[in-house]
């Protein structure tokens, strides 16, 4: 079969844990975002856009919603003959089997798949950023160089430099020093986790990096440094668009609130880059007679009988008449009751939150109701408190 | 037991009374409650009844039909042995490449009915509305040992609101206590039987067959008053009653549509819709819809991709709709990718796909009468 030029492979393994109660029991990439959409849906929509039709996602924790969502790739053009979209677990061979140890091992272990494809490149992408970019463009400039390694960076503000992986380079954008977190950082050039490698000499360091029993199989500690010591031609491709990494709770609901600006910087609407989604098969959205939206983002499912004010509200949502949502974001299958006040809070999916209930308040940290709580009549959550059932039934 | 029954949907009908919205179209591909083509609701009732096996008898302007269902895939509808086959006319010797009736268009399809391995063929229109599953007809079509079985509902005045110069198949059934069909009449100013015929019904598919063979080569053309009909007097087919009881509106004319759309704001109506099995329709990847700071929406089915500034009320919104500043809007169905710009004002009104209202415009219907804008028309 003929080779493809550029194949990806999306590292989706992550656990997420500062998404707390959020990534209990699913993977961060499959964390609802934007109304209709997964975290993974923009990486997957941007390599359907970019032309590349390969994609191997790399699971390990809480794979079962990330495995059912992505399913044969057809929402995202990926259910393909030759190519496609295929979600690569840890396995078992006849010797051994382990677990991914890091993100350059998930690599390893998979590159009798990578292989299959004969790739001359390999884009390595993460689940947890949203933005639209074009990853062929990144490509050309790869193959224009010569590099080894292309990583896309992005401007950052400098007093959250420090808690990104910072690109120093040179006049000619070639990387010539590496910090993982510094303290002091010379640049404010932050590594979006966008690598791409020519497939010769990635396939070489995972081998070596393999062999070496003290390393960590990273890219970021160690693939990365190692590349550098051995002064590979590493190029910086510098991206100026949207990109938020939504790894936090305040950043997740911040990225969902800047989707209701009036001219929002990140537009969904463009019909050049659509974002595709699996669709839920639901009813057109219902607002009733007495229903107030103002300012927010609603999708199919949703029936609101009371009032939504500056919130994102996901498929099959229900705010019940008499019930108040602001500033809040509500994933799939989530029932307000009458009475309830939310504000500054994220839902996860499939809680009742009954009536009278008070979550969150106008000032202060985001909320987070943890997947299918129960939220008993009347309670309270303060600004930044966590909550789910077992925090509910410990109370109790 | 499922796996046994093929469907056959003839989206063929007189469809005059329909205007504008059928000026492009087939009936079945008129576009319903904000995301929906007509013919999906028969699509789906097929699905979830364990059919895979479709075909559509596509006759005039199929093009937007065909785009609509591609390969079948929305539906679940593509799979390796059975699937969707969408079946266009063709020029024959015996065919002039128009199908002249329901018993022609089986005719002209008989390849497909034969290569086809079930035993059992429901055939069914596609000019309604309803959400049900039909095995519970098929269980009883198998129990009673009919050759035939007629799905039918309660005569109500909402669903017999038809025009008086369609000439599409008005059947209505008499039916003694054991679900026996005694008789029927086709067309009638004034019906005296209380059982509306739905146009689905379930047959042998080797009987079907024979069937079609028999009455064309003797001249007929009309399934209800030359096949049906005769053999129920003459007793020589088994032909019995299915009550349906579901939700049912039948699209014939333009206020039917229109009040079918308002229909639809009821919740009991969209439960009985929506609320029974998953209605599939082609995806079409629309972002969420937005509401922004002076919006005021009430009592409305909107879909995804609007966005929507003025007040909106007593309507119907199809996906990509845009409703600008100071705009109004009351009881109006508003279908895909229309722009109503600022300050404009519409009550009782039709929009097809892509019509287009400059500012400050002011169109205002009788609810008994609304107002029918085509596809792509800029006012």
């Amino acid at each position: 079969m003929k080779s493809k030029k550029c194949i990806a492979m999306l590292l989706a393994g992550g656990q997420g844990s500062r998404l707390g109660l959020l990534t209990k029991v699913m993977a961060k990439p499959a964390v609802p975002f934007g109304g209709k959409y997964r975290i993974i849906d923009f990486p997957l929509s941007n390599c359907t856009n970019s032309n590349i039709d390969t994609v191997g996602v790399l699971t390990q924790y809480q794979p079962l919603e990330l495995n059912s969502y992505i399913g044969s790739g057809q929402p995202w053009d990926l259910d393909l003959s030759y190519g496609g979209v295929y979600v690569l677990p840890p396995y078992m061979t006849a010797k051994s089997g382990e677990w991914y140890s890091g993100t350059a091992n998930a690599i390893y272990q998979n590159i009798g798949f990578i292989e299959q494809y004969d790739p001359e490149y390999v884009l390595i992408l993460s689940g947890d950023h949203i933005y639209k970019m074009d990853y062929n463009r990144m490509l050309s400039a790869h193959i224009e160089r010569g590099a080894d390694i292309t990583i896309a960076v992005r401007p950052v503000p400098w007093e959250v430099a420090p808690s990104f992986g910072i690109m120093n380079t040179d006049a000619d954008h070639n990387i010539i020093e590496f910090e993982e977190k510094p303290k002091h950082p010379k640049s404010n050039l932050a590594s979006m986790g966008v690598y791409i490698f020519t497939w010769k000499i990635l396939k070489e360091y995972l081998e070596n990096d393999n062999a070496d029993p003290n390393s960590k199989n990273d890219f970021g500690k160690n693939i990365i440094p190692k590349l550098l010591e051995d002064k590979k031609s590493m190029l910086a491709y510098e991206f100026a668009d949207y990109w938020k990494d939504v790894g936090t709770i305040a950043s997740l609901w911040e990225a969902n609130m800047d989707l209701l600006e009036e001219n929002p910087e990140f537009d969904l609407t463009d019909p050049r880059w659509k974002i595709y989604s699996r669709s839920p098969v639901m009813p057109p959205q219902f607002l009733g007679a007495k229903a107030v939206v103002e300012n927010s983002m609603l999708t199919e499912g949703c029936e609101v009988y009371g009032t939504a004010r500056h919130s994102v509200l996901f498929e099959g949502v229900i705010v019940e008449e008499g019930a108040v949502v602001e500033n809040s974001v509500i994933m799939p299958g989530t029932r307000i009751k009458s009475g309830a006040v939310v504000n500054r809070t994220i839902v996860a999916e499939n809680c009742v939150i009954n009536a009278n209930a008070r979550v969150g308040e106008a000032e202060g940290d985001i909320a987070l109701i943890g997947q299918a709580t129960i939220m008993p009549e009347g309670y309270v959550v303060k600004a930044g408190e966590q909550v789910d059932m077992e925090a509910i039934k410990r109370e109790a | 037991m499922k796996n046994d029954v093929m469907g056959i949907v003839y989206t063929s009908k007189d469809d005059l009374n329909l205007r504008e919205l059928t000026s492009q179209r087939a009936v079945a591909a008129i576009p319903v409650a904000g995301r929906y083509r007509l013919i999906d609701f028969t699509l789906s009732n097929m699905v979830n009844s364990g059919i895979h096996n479709v075909g559509i008898i596509a006759q005039k302007n199929y093009s937007s039909l065909m785009d609509h269902l591609g390969s079948g895939k929305d539906w679940d509808l593509h799979t390796r042995n059975n699937g969707l086959f969408i079946l266009p006319p063709f020029m024959t010797r015996d065919n002039s490449g128009e199908y002249n009736g329901l018993l022609d268009a089986l005719r002209s399809n008989f390849d497909y009915l034969r290569r086809s391995k079930q035993d059992f063929v429901i055939l069914t229109d596609s000019d309604y509305i309803m959400t049900t599953s039909f095995e519970p007809m098929i269980d009883q079509h198998i129990k009673s040992r009919a050759d035939i079985t007629m799905m039918y509902k309660k005569v109500t005045p909402e669903i017999t609101e038809f025009s008086s110069s369609s000439k599409n198949n008005h059947v209505y059934m008499d039916i003694d206590s054991d679900n026996a069909v005694t008789n029927l009449e086709i067309n009638p100013n004034a019906a005296s039987f209380g059982n509306l015929f739905l146009s689905v019904m379930m047959v042998k598919r080797t009987l079907l067959i024979y069937l079609v063979d028999q009455a064309l080569s003797r001249g007929s053309h009309d399934m209800y008053a030359d096949v049906l009909l005769p053999a129920i007097q003459a007793g020589s087919l088994k032909i019995m009653g299915y009550e349906e009881e579901s939700y049912y509106r039948r699209v014939e004319t333009i206020r039917g549509y229109f009040n079918l759309s308002l229909d639809l704001l009821k919740p009991e109506v969209r439960d009985a819709l929506f609320g029974k099995n998953p209605v599939f329709t082609k995806t079409r990847d629309s972002v969420p819809t937005i509401y922004r700071a002076g919006a005021k929406v009430t009592n409305s089915l909107v879909a995804d991709g609007c966005v929507i500034d003025g007040t909106v009320e007593n309507c119907v919104l199809f996906r990509g709709v845009r409703v600008g500043k100071g705009a109004k809007l009351k009881n109006c169905v508003i279908m895909q990718d229309s722009y109503i710009e600022d300050d404009v004002e519409l009550e009782n009104v039709i929009f097809d796909k892509e019509v287009t209202i400059r500012s400050h415009g002011r169109l205002i219907g009788q609810s008994q009468y609304p107002i029918v804008i085509g596809k792509n028309i800029t006012l």
